[in-house]
């Protein structure tokens, strides 16, 4: 061993904020709940696109295989279709024999008969949907030929119009809030998630007594700040390929009407994430270096936890009533902000400086709470034997 | 030199240490003794900036240590800590890189010591997969991993077994060697007496000696004479002139002798009633020393170190 001598140079706050963060980020990265959550909660977001597409698309489409004149039946059944809501392609077939082939190779979802008297109709498996538009279609055939026969003059039916009171892109703007809806949900789960990994950090730093060791080399500010970076980095990730994946995927399978409206509410999504992520993760931590053993926890973020619901609950509620008092009022308050905002934002309900207030009253918050939580946490932080009070806490930084 | 110089720190009523100081020479083991509570990790953690105390400071070679110079202090918290989780050989590359050294170096570092402390092998481990002893010499390479020039160590022996308290004894004496000055705490007075070359005393917050282990020994000596006679009659030393007996059991006579007695009158006498068996200075152990100036509350006798 040579003798002592100062390797290297003395850290700067950067360096050791960096180096917490990066332990942070490679800690969960290598933790197998984080990646199996993050894992299901992607597949859960494509199976929900794949649903979407399944439930739009099966009876979107369907072949119809016609042996005999089709003249009169292809038409009223691709109608029938349309009324019902299914694309029907008409397929002339020769006979009975390649009728039967078609419809057993899948090449066509049914077959009619409508060479005798008596149509039939060959399904591999009975479906409703197709047995109600080819009845309707050949009651309607039939119909109109007994009439026709009969010397009935058939004039046009009239068309039924249809007049939305609510505004034309109602259901671009239902797609926005739904889309709202999914990104709150999101943001609900990931703000607890990440509130829970940074109130865990912070016990277990003080409940396995590390916390002494990092604060001889440290100050408390800045163990606080590279926990918080390093888990915000991560989640925004997270919630940057969410957003990102179903983004793709949406247009991709062509599941919105609007795609900039889309992009533009998933990216008010993302960054109502960052602010409320900062305000959280703030009080959690705060909350947090109160207590010293993981079994405590539950007592200290229990208020937290249940703003969180209070606001995931009141953003739900938002996506209905978007203009209502409560709606409004919420979306200045911050921590329930980032909750509702984003939902009315959706809703196209607010302007501009409404956004801009709310956004301000939050950054006002977060200030506040960095500050605040800081201190208590600075103070609590060496208090390694049962439950601080906050009064103490504050009281007693670095004593 | 490492200075403590009168430090008070006091929560509320409660004085906790009242003008602390010492120095501890580069290149030499400090102990520091006390009983629970005498104020010995508050005045640990105040060298590591832990704890704010309300007056006093801890100099570095004549600097104030700061943020800045405490990251070439080694430090061992008194309650152990490290992160459960995390994998051995990571851990240490982390506290060295903390204390400053780069990516690099912190891998060598760390590499380097978890070899010297035999935990090559758990190097992959969760360090809450050891034994507890492995666990303490994880402690133990974190804090010297950024090869300190200053030991600060608050019980670094306590939970160890015998062969475990010799090789950080070793590993400790080698850090002395080269020129480190290390401070630790213990209760273990046989140890502090065999490593240390200075040794301080702390009592309900106020150092009660400090010194080498020597010059504590000869205030005391020169006190107490030991002097065992078979023979003789109880009673056979209280009349002798400035003399008190401390204790007699058969004949095995503890004598206290006031400044300018004479030992050689207290040898006739003992003489006279016939064997002596033994008849010496007694040389104080720590032990004694130790509860001799915690037990007195007035026994303030300052011994500069």
């Amino acid at each position: 061993m040579s003798a002592p001598n100062s390797t290297g140079r003395a850290p700067g706050s950067s360096e050791l904020v960096r180096l917490v963060a990066g332990r942070e980020i490679s800690t969960r990265l290598r933790d197998k709940n984080f990646l199996v959550g993050l894992g299901v909660t992607i597949l859960l977001l494509v199976g929900l696109m794949a649903f979407q597409i399944a439930t739009a698309s099966g009876g979107d489409e369907g072949r119809l295989g016609i042996v005999g004149d089709s003249s009169a039946l292809g038409p009223a059944v691709q109608a029938q279709g349309e009324a019902v809501g299914i694309d029907v392609t008409v397929v002339e077939l020769d006979d009975e024999d390649a009728a039967r082939a078609a419809v057993e190779a899948e090449d066509v979802d049914g077959a009619l008969l409508a060479t005798g008297s008596a149509p039939e109709l060959l399904v591999l498996d009975r479906d409703s949907t197709m047995e109600a538009v080819v009845n309707a279609a050949v009651a309607g055939v039939a119909v109109t030929e007994q009439l026709a026969e009969a010397g009935v003059e058939l004039t046009a039916v009239p068309e039924v119009e249809v007049t939305a009171l609510s505004g034309e892109d109602d259901a671009a703007e239902q797609e926005q809030v739904l889309v709202a809806i999914i990104g709150v949900v999101l943001l609900y789960g990931l703000l607890i998630m990440f509130g829970q990994f940074i109130a865990q950090g912070v016990v277990e730093e003080k409940s396995s007594r590390v916390v002494e060791l990092l604060l001889a080399t440290m100050r408390p500010w800045q163990l606080l700040a590279g926990k918080i970076i390093g888990l915000g980095v991560l989640g925004l990730a997270q919630i940057v390929i969410i957003g990102v994946i179903s983004v793709a995927g949406a247009l991709a399978f062509d599941l919105v009407a609007v795609p900039g409206d889309l992009v533009g509410t998933v990216i008010s999504v993302v960054l109502w994430f960052v602010l409320g992520y900062a305000f959280y993760a703030a009080i959690f931590a705060m909350a947090a270096s109160l207590v010293s053993r993981q079994e405590d926890l539950g007592s200290v973020l229990t208020p937290m936890i249940l703003l969180l619901v209070v606001g995931f609950f009141i953003g739900l509620q938002a996506a209905s009533e978007p203009a209502g008092t409560m709606a409004v009022v919420t979306s200045y308050v911050p921590g329930l902000s980032p909750l509702v905002m984003p939902v009315r934002q959706a809703a196209g309900e607010v302007a501009v400086w409404e956004i801009a207030v709310a956004v301000v009253i939050m950054i006002v918050a977060i200030v506040a709470a960095v500050r605040l939580g800081g201190r208590i946490y600075a103070g609590a932080l060496l208090r390694t034997s049962g439950k601080t009070k906050l009064r103490e806490a504050l009281r007693a930084e670095r004593g | 030199m490492l200075e403590f110089d009168g430090l008070r720190k006091s929560y509320g009523a409660n004085q906790v240490l009242d003008d602390v100081g010492f120095a501890v020479r580069p290149g030499s083991m400090f102990g520091f003794c006390g009983s629970n509570g005498a104020g010995k990790t508050t005045t640990m953690r105040i060298a590591m900036g832990l704890v704010i105390p309300d007056a006093g400071e801890v100099r570095w070679q004549g600097r104030p240590l700061d943020q800045q110079t405490r990251r070439r202090v080694g430090y061992m918290p008194e309650e152990r800590g490290l992160y459960p989780k995390m994998k051995v050989g990571e851990q240490i590359t982390y506290f060295a890189r903390l204390h400053g050294l780069d990516a690099a170096a912190a891998a060598r570092a760390s590499a380097e010591w978890v070899e010297r402390l035999g935990l090559g092998a758990r190097r992959g481990d969760a360090v809450e997969k050891l034994s507890l002893g492995n666990q303490q010499r994880v402690q133990l390479a974190a804090a010297l991993v950024s090869r300190p020039e200053v030991l600060i160590l608050d019980e670094p022996f306590s939970g160890l077994d015998p062969v475990g308290v010799d090789s950080l004894a070793e590993a400790l004496l080698g850090q002395v060697r080269t020129g480190v000055p290390v401070v630790f705490s213990s209760h273990q007075l046989d140890l502090v007496e065999r490593l240390c070359d200075s040794v301080g005393i702390l009592a309900r917050g106020r150092m009660v000696a400090t010194g080498t282990v020597e010059e504590l020994r000869r205030r005391e000596a020169g006190r107490l004479l030991r002097v065992v006679v078979p023979d003789a009659a109880p009673g056979w030393a209280a009349a002798l002139p400035g003399a008190r007996v401390v204790s007699e059991q058969a004949g095995d006579t503890l004598l206290e002798l006031a400044d300018g007695a004479d030992d050689q009158a207290v040898l006739a006498a003992a003489l006279r009633t016939g064997r002596v068996a033994h008849f010496a200075w007694r040389e104080p152990s720590l032990v004694e020393l130790f509860r001799g100036a915690v037990a007195a509350p007035s026994t303030d006798e300052e011994v500069a170190a």
